[in-house]
């Protein structure tokens, strides 16, 4: 199906509808909603088939690939939305990758958006389990307040795999850590003799293939939604540097600061390559992940320091929780520290460029 | 000391198991075509001949470079890019595009003091000269016995090019010429020059008034003096203009009309000329690691500092292939924005991936050698490559340029 899909259609299919449901104005209000998510928002994304995007067809999704998804994820950045759907891309991959009945029936949940799904980081530390129950913590696992299903990381004699867990089963508790980028939150999930249901144990056969395929995916995204975010608030930035005046001038025409402007907007030409790139690299490609990890690192950090002077570039108002800038400053410094740091991601790409 | 010729290249060479190379022969098949290039640089090519073109002096510049663009003609491959109308082999840009990967993965010399000849020349003759101009002036080009250069930076016209003054006056069937240029490449080895000079200094804009001709470089008045870079060689000069007499016949197209034709073939390499370079840097970037497995590779933060720039040099190697891919789908519909986002990437990761490289090898790096032409910005001498890394910084719009065009052309910003 992919190949018949006008990507380029497709996501200003996501970039309009977010511009008229989710405006700048909602944007700053939700900050201080003090939500996990938000659900009408959330819902009605679902109802566009968004949370269906990458899920297979046969099982009633769209079928579409990983480019799609960093459309979607880009958007998303954009519009600095508070929906969770990192998880579902991810939990989309994990439960279509297993062979368990009882976790794949979980997927229609995902397609149709009931299900809100917090996934661990594949190298997160394990909660130990027998098989049957499980017991221990998983620690800062992301937009686990929000969540009604929770994929946490186990080890079963020894073996890696992941566990799928109602958030409202006995034993489970989760508690929150609120964040500065508000639009997604951090939850120390603890299971206290969980038991585990029928068919919810996914030991992946395929191994650490399946961890560097979430790996990657969840990388494409996040530099995906970073690229957004960094093309979204130039945009707003050089806009307000058009209309500002000071000394009789509009500050746009200061040299000095449009300068700046001018090598963001050359650094996320190229970032946006990188992610194009590195979405649309086969799943089977040995390339694959060196390419999302190496993208994720620099597009994460571009736009991160394209935020912050963006707060400068605006000036007094930039301060101000009036404005947008700081949404976008504070997502991208979480998009910089989530699936590793950028010290950890390059040392990881400079192990890999040596072994190739 | 004796001095290298291109004729002291040819006994490193074992001719006696050589065969006839015929890669045009080959268009239609990649794999045959790619291969066959590669057959004839492994046969013609010395493995040592970085070394031996860094004892080259400067006076026998011209004849090393010679002998390589002369191998190439034998090919057919001399003027990959050339279209059938103008002489070239006419082949396919995704070709074209081929044969400069190969060159680049194989390392072969850069042919840069036939830059203009082989790119700039052709194509404003051909837009813009007259049938006289294209017969009398494209052999010597074909045949590599000519070099050109460009007269069109000066003094007080360098990032402003618009404001030059060197005056050219008719006078009869001649026009006479007086001033100076500046950052003429090769200039010191040039047989003609491109030059831009103003006829009318009372045009209405800076733009008016300005004249492309072609100057003899042997003509009585000229001046070259080779200017000694920062780098100890001398790849360009100042070219003085004493009373220079220019035959009217000389002058390419309109009187007048030299800025508009300027513009139209300052762009004629379409990307093959940056995509060689990144590509050879990327054959570097690869290089460096394996070199430095047991040196500053071993070091963690200088690791960590060069897996950074995997990244940035990757980015820039997808904007050029992205627009050499739109060239080929359509040179009227390619991004007219994209090679400015290249050279703004291009040249600051130029510099801090050189510099990098100095400050990691210590003081192997600050050991002074003399560079080694025909190998571009990947001569893989630290110091020399940093220091020649301005070159992109610097020329061809600066910086500060690209950064103007980017804010107010490109953004719309407001004009300071």
């Amino acid at each position: 199906m992919s190949d018949e899909f006008d990507l380029d259609v497709l996501a200003e299919s996501f970039s309009e509808f977010l511009e008229g449901e989710w405006p700048k104005e909602k944007a700053i209000a939700y900050e201080r909603s003090d939500q996990s998510y938000d659900a009408d928002l959330w819902s009605a994304m679902a109802g566009l088939g968004w949370t269906a995007l990458t899920a297979p067809e046969a099982e009633g999704g769209l079928g579409l690939g990983t480019a799609a998804a960093a459309h979607l994820h880009a958007a998303l950045g954009a519009a600095v939305t508070p929906t969770p759907m990192l998880g579902t891309l991810l939990a989309t991959t994990l439960l279509g990758a297993t062979g368990a009945e009882g976790a794949r029936g979980l997927l229609a949940g995902i397609i149709d958006g009931s299900l809100r799904v917090a996934v661990a980081e594949p190298n997160a530390v394990p909660v130990q389990t027998d098989g049957k129950t499980i017991s221990g913590t998983a620690r800062d696992l992301l937009d686990a307040p929000g969540a009604n299903l929770l994929l946490v990381r186990i080890a079963l004699a020894g073996q890696p795999g992941w566990v799928a867990i109602d958030a409202d089963a006995p034993g489970v508790s989760i508690h929150r850590y609120t964040l500065a980028d508000t639009t997604r939150s951090l939850g120390d999930v603890t299971l206290d003799n969980v038991q585990i249901g029928e068919g919810r144990l996914i030991r992946p056969t395929a191994g650490a293939a399946l961890d560097d395929l979430l790996t990657r995916q969840a990388c494409v995204a996040i530099a995906a939604d970073s690229l957004g975010g960094g093309e979204a608030v130039l945009k707003i930035t050089i806009e307000y540097m058009k209309v500002r005046e000071q000394f009789g001038r509009l500050i746009g025409s200061f040299q000095a600061l449009k300068h700046r402007v001018a090598d963001h907007h050359a650094a996320l030409v190229g970032a946006r390559e990188l992610v194009l790139n590195a979405a649309t690299i086969p799943d089977d490609d040995d390339g694959a992940l060196l390419a999302a990890l190496s993208t994720k690192a620099h597009v994460a950090a571009v736009t991160a320091d394209i935020a912050r002077d963006c707060i400068q570039l605006h000036g007094g108002v930039g301060f101000t929780s009036e404005f947008s800038p700081h949404l976008y400053l504070k997502r991208a410094k979480l998009n910089e520290a989530l699936y590793g740091t950028r010290t950890a991601i390059l040392d990881r790409v400079a192990d890999m460029l040596e072994a190739a | 000391m004796m001095t290298q010729t291109s004729e002291a290249l040819a006994p490193a060479i074992d001719r006696t198991a050589a065969r006839t190379f015929d890669p045009l022969s080959k268009v239609g098949d990649e794999q045959a075509f790619r291969q066959e290039i590669r057959d004839w640089l492994a046969a013609v090519l010395p493995a040592d001949w970085r070394k031996q073109w860094q004892q080259t002096r400067e006076s026998d510049l011209r004849g090393v470079m010679t002998w390589w663009l002369e191998e190439r003609r034998k090919v057919g491959l001399a003027t990959p890019h050339w279209p059938k109308a103008w002489g070239g082999p006419g082949i396919s840009f995704a070709y074209q595009i081929m044969v400069y990967e190969e060159l680049s993965r194989a390392d072969a010399p850069e042919l840069d003091i036939f830059t203009i000849s082989l790119f700039h020349t052709p194509a404003t003759l051909f837009e813009h000269g007259t049938q006289d101009q294209i017969d009398r002036y494209l052999g010597g080009i074909t045949q590599g016995t000519d070099i050109w250069c460009q007269g069109f930076s000066e003094p007080g016209a360098g990032s402003d090019l618009a404001s030059l003054r060197t005056a050219a006056i008719r006078d009869g069937d001649d026009y006479i010429v007086n001033g100076q240029k500046i950052w003429s490449s090769s200039s010191m080895h040039a047989d003609y020059c491109l030059l831009l000079a103003r006829t009318d200094p009372n045009g209405k804009r800076k733009h008016d008034g300005i004249s492309y001709f072609i100057m003899d470089m042997k003509s009585p008045g000229i001046t070259v003096r080779p200017i000694r870079q920062i780098t100890g060689e001398s790849e360009f000069a100042e070219v003085f203009m004493d009373d220079v007499r220019i035959p009217a016949k000389n002058l390419i197209g309109a009187e007048g009309n030299g800025w508009n034709i300027a513009q139209s073939t300052l762009s004629t390499e379409r990307g093959l000329l940056i995509f060689g370079s990144t590509e050879r840097l990327a054959r570097s970037f690869a290089l460096d690691r394996v070199d430095a497995k047991d040196s500053w590779m071993r070091d963690v933060g200088l690791r960590r500092e060069y897996a950074g720039f995997y990244a940035e040099l990757q980015a820039i190697r997808l904007m050029v292939r992205r627009l050499l891919a739109e060239l080929e789908a359509n040179p009227e519909k390619a991004s007219p924005t994209l090679p400015t986002f290249i050279k703004l990437n291009w040249g600051p990761f130029l510099q801090s991936y050189s510099e990098f490289l100095v400050r990691a090898e210590g003081l192997e790096a600050q050991k002074w050698q003399p560079s080694i032409p025909g190998t571009g910005h990947s001569s893989r001498l630290r110091f020399n490559d940093f220091l020649k890394s301005y070159g992109w910084t610097v020329a061809g719009g600066s910086n500060e340029i690209m950064r103007n065009i980017i804010s107010e052309r490109i953004l719309a910003m407001p004009r300071g």
